[in-house]
């Protein structure tokens, strides 16, 4: 059942994506007309504020993350192994 | 219920773990369902509060059963958790892991119902000594090498919580377990404090979580992932609420756990790191110790413990079919896994706060208190890293582990994992959604009264678009995210390479130094001087020592024979007179004195 139902989005791809941005586009266009009642700051008021800053958030975390490891913090898988061997 | 009757239900897992050796076959696996079973009974009838089981030992008085509201909150999920884990790992035939297990949920236990902070380190010792264990029981080189690594880093941890109780008792000789007053925490309270940090693995004292939970057994994992951190957590609400340090390193933990898991290539430690960022957030919530905010904490908690289990069990079945754990190994597992990879994203869904899944319902209480207590920069940090938690457990996980490639590199696996596993991923899958869908059932658990409401228009609308946009950035960017074989270097760093400079250090400095310079001032200068020493000693002996005893033992026998001679010279005549003269003298007296 399961197996079947991914086959099938799969072999749909086009579709399953139209569907997602209809999703993205109609939650914007919802936001327009929800009622503000306790705003926590000016974030709450701006409609559509959240989804900018879920992608913004998405692609810095994605982004910084990445320049951080490939400029410090990677290192070869048996980093550590081949320090043992060393000894 | 009110009754008085208290029996600790840690020691149903202790007396359990006294009986499983000498079972076998299907005696043996259902005694392993009946002793979680039992205790989740037991727990549901102990007393809503109360103090019991008080011990003096010496000058200390140790309270096994203390019961509040808070406390009953943690024994009710570790139990439940208990069931799941058992059940995960009942195709085990090696059934030491589960007396390991046991014996760790005990102690957790018995660290939630302790009253005084002795009972607490005991029971915190027990935690580390019975998880070391599971970490160890997968047998391998590097899983060895990583339980030396925790065991090492949580005795430091054991230490300075030892000290801390040591200098509490000499200062106030009160050694009961109560919240701290954050206007009067003196050098006892911050030693205290950095013991409980380092369990709930809050930077710079983290690195060892992803270490071993990387490392553990599949089962072990699933069990590690529950009771470690969280009784810590439960310490620190006890404890510190209120203390305005732990606002900023919640804060700091949320996002710091996001940015290493975008690093991490593979699947358990990348949920590792995940365990760091949502255990930031009960450790926010703590430090904003607010009704709302402790509330938060304690649901989070609760909720954390089943849908990080659920992740875990779900990653933990892939490395038991397949034995790989690491994105880059793995892909396409869809069509041979597809409950597995079903549950697990219930649980992706859960942790990431959908609507309709349980951290929706916890997480949100966190982030609202952040909120109420005027704390923005908290609030925004705790909201940005559920974006990167959505974007690396709810996506990031089953993508690349189910997706990714049409087929898997290697030979597909010829089932789904064994029907134990998915009955313990049904449970906890179920239970995600529960909670997600009747909040008031945990609500009415939290130690303080509840007045929120998850459910509303606004909070909905800002969770979806989170989300949703988080998931658009994802499939934007995927190209970017693809698994690397690669380690992002942690803190563990400092001990695992300054282990081996500081072996380096002794085999070739000290060693050197040793053998080169210290030798040979030896046979240079210590010995010939020793030599010189010894000989004056032995001359010193024969001549002086000897010479003085000789002598007078000597001298001794000349004086005797020669008073032999003056006193004892045998002749009678002499005796009578002497004799004669002392009578006359004693009659002489006698008449002169009367």
């Amino acid at each position: 059942m399961i197996i079947k139902f991914i086959q099938f989005c799969r072999d749909h791809m086009k579709m399953v994506k139209m569907f997602c941005w209809s999703i993205l586009l109609s939650l914007m266009a919802v936001d327009l007309f929800i009622p503000r009642h306790h705003p926590h700051f000016l974030g709450d008021e701006i409609p559509g504020f959240w989804a900018i800053f879920g992608f913004t958030a998405c692609a810095l975390i994605i982004i910084l993350s990445k320049w951080l490891g490939h400029k410090f913090l990677f290192r070869p898988d048996d980093y550590y192994d081949s320090m043992e061997k060393e000894k | 219920m009110h009754t008085d009757f208290f029996f600790h239900p840690a020691l149903i897992f202790f007396l359990g773990m006294c009986v499983l050796p000498f079972l076998r076959g299907i005696t043996q696996k259902i005694f392993m369902l009946a002793v979680p079973a039992t205790a989740v009974a037991l727990v549901g009838m102990l007393p809503s509060h109360g103090s019991f089981w008080h011990c003096q030992c010496g000058d200390f008085s140790l309270v096994f059963g203390r019961i509040d509201r808070m406390s009953m909150v943690f024994a009710n999920v570790f139990t439940i958790m208990a069931i799941i884990g058992t059940i995960y790992g009942l195709h085990l035939k090696d059934y030491r892991q589960h007396l390991a297990a046991w014996g760790y949920v005990g102690s957790a236990l018995g660290c939630v119902f302790a009253g005084d902070y002795l009972t607490l380190f005991l029971f915190w010792e027990g935690l580390m000594i019975t998880s070391v264990c599971l970490v160890w029981m997968r047998r391998t080189k590097e899983s060895i090498n990583a339980g030396f690594r925790y065991f090492l880093v949580h005795t430091a941890g054991g230490l300075s919580l030892l000290a801390g109780i040591f200098l509490l008792y000499f200062s106030t000789g009160d050694l009961s377990f109560t919240a701290i007053d954050p206007d009067n925490a003196n050098l006892a309270a911050y030693l205290i404090l950095a013991g409980f940090l380092l369990n709930a693995a809050v930077p710079p004292l983290h690195a060892w979580l992803p270490d071993a939970y990387g490392s553990a057994t599949v089962v072990g994992s699933v069990f590690m992932c529950a009771y470690t951190t969280k009784t810590a957590v439960y310490t620190l609400a006890r404890a510190f609420a209120g203390f305005d340090i732990l606002v900023p390193l919640g804060v700091i933990m949320a996002l710091y756990g996001v940015v290493y898991a975008v690093l991490e290539n593979d699947a358990r430690r990348l949920l590792s790191y995940h365990i760091i960022s949502q255990v930031g957030y009960m450790v926010a919530g703590i430090g904003i110790g607010t009704a709302m905010a402790i509330n938060g904490a304690c649901a989070h908690a609760y909720a954390h413990i089943l849908y990080k289990a659920l992740l875990f069990m779900g990653v933990g079945a892939v490395l038991e079919v397949t034995g790989r754990s690491k994105f880059s190994e793995l892909g396409g597992l869809w069509k041979y896994m597809p409950w597995s990879f079903v549950f697990t994203l219930v649980g992706g869904l859960s942790i990431s706060a959908f609507p309709l899944f349980s951290g929706f319902v916890s997480k949100s209480m966190v982030v609202a208190g952040a909120w109420q207590s005027h704390i923005m920069w908290a609030a925004l940090g705790l909201t940005l890293a559920s974006a990167g938690t959505f974007l690396h457990t709810g996506l990031k996980v089953p993508y690349f582990i189910w997706f990714w490639k049409k087929e898997p590199p290697f030979e597909p696996p010829k089932g789904e994992a064994p029907f134990n596993m998915l009955v313990a991923m049904g449970i906890a899958a179920f239970m995600c959604i529960f909670l997600g869908v009747c909040p008031q059932a945990l609500y009415n658990m939290l130690p303080y009264p509840v007045d929120y409401h998850p459910y509303t228009p606004t909070h909905i609308m800002e969770s979806y678009q989170i989300l949703l946009f988080t998931m658009l950035g994802f499939f934007l960017l995927v190209k970017k995210l693809s698994p690397e074989p690669l380690i992002g270097l942690d803190l563990d760093w400092f001990y695992r390479k300054g282990a081996g400079i500081f072996m380096a250090f002794c085999r070739n400095v000290l060693a050197r130094v040793e053998k080169g310079f210290v030798m040979d001032l030896h046979d240079k200068f210590v010995l010939p001087a020793l030599a010189v020493f010894a000989s004056f000693s032995y001359w010193h002996d024969r001549r002086v020592v000897d010479g003085i005893i000789d002598g007078s033992a000597c001298k001794t026998m000349i004086l005797g024979n020669y008073l032999r001679g003056v006193m004892q010279p045998g002749i009678i005549s002499r005796y009578l007179a002497a004799m004669l003269t002392v009578i006359a003298a004693a009659v002489f007296l006698t008449v002169v004195l009367t």
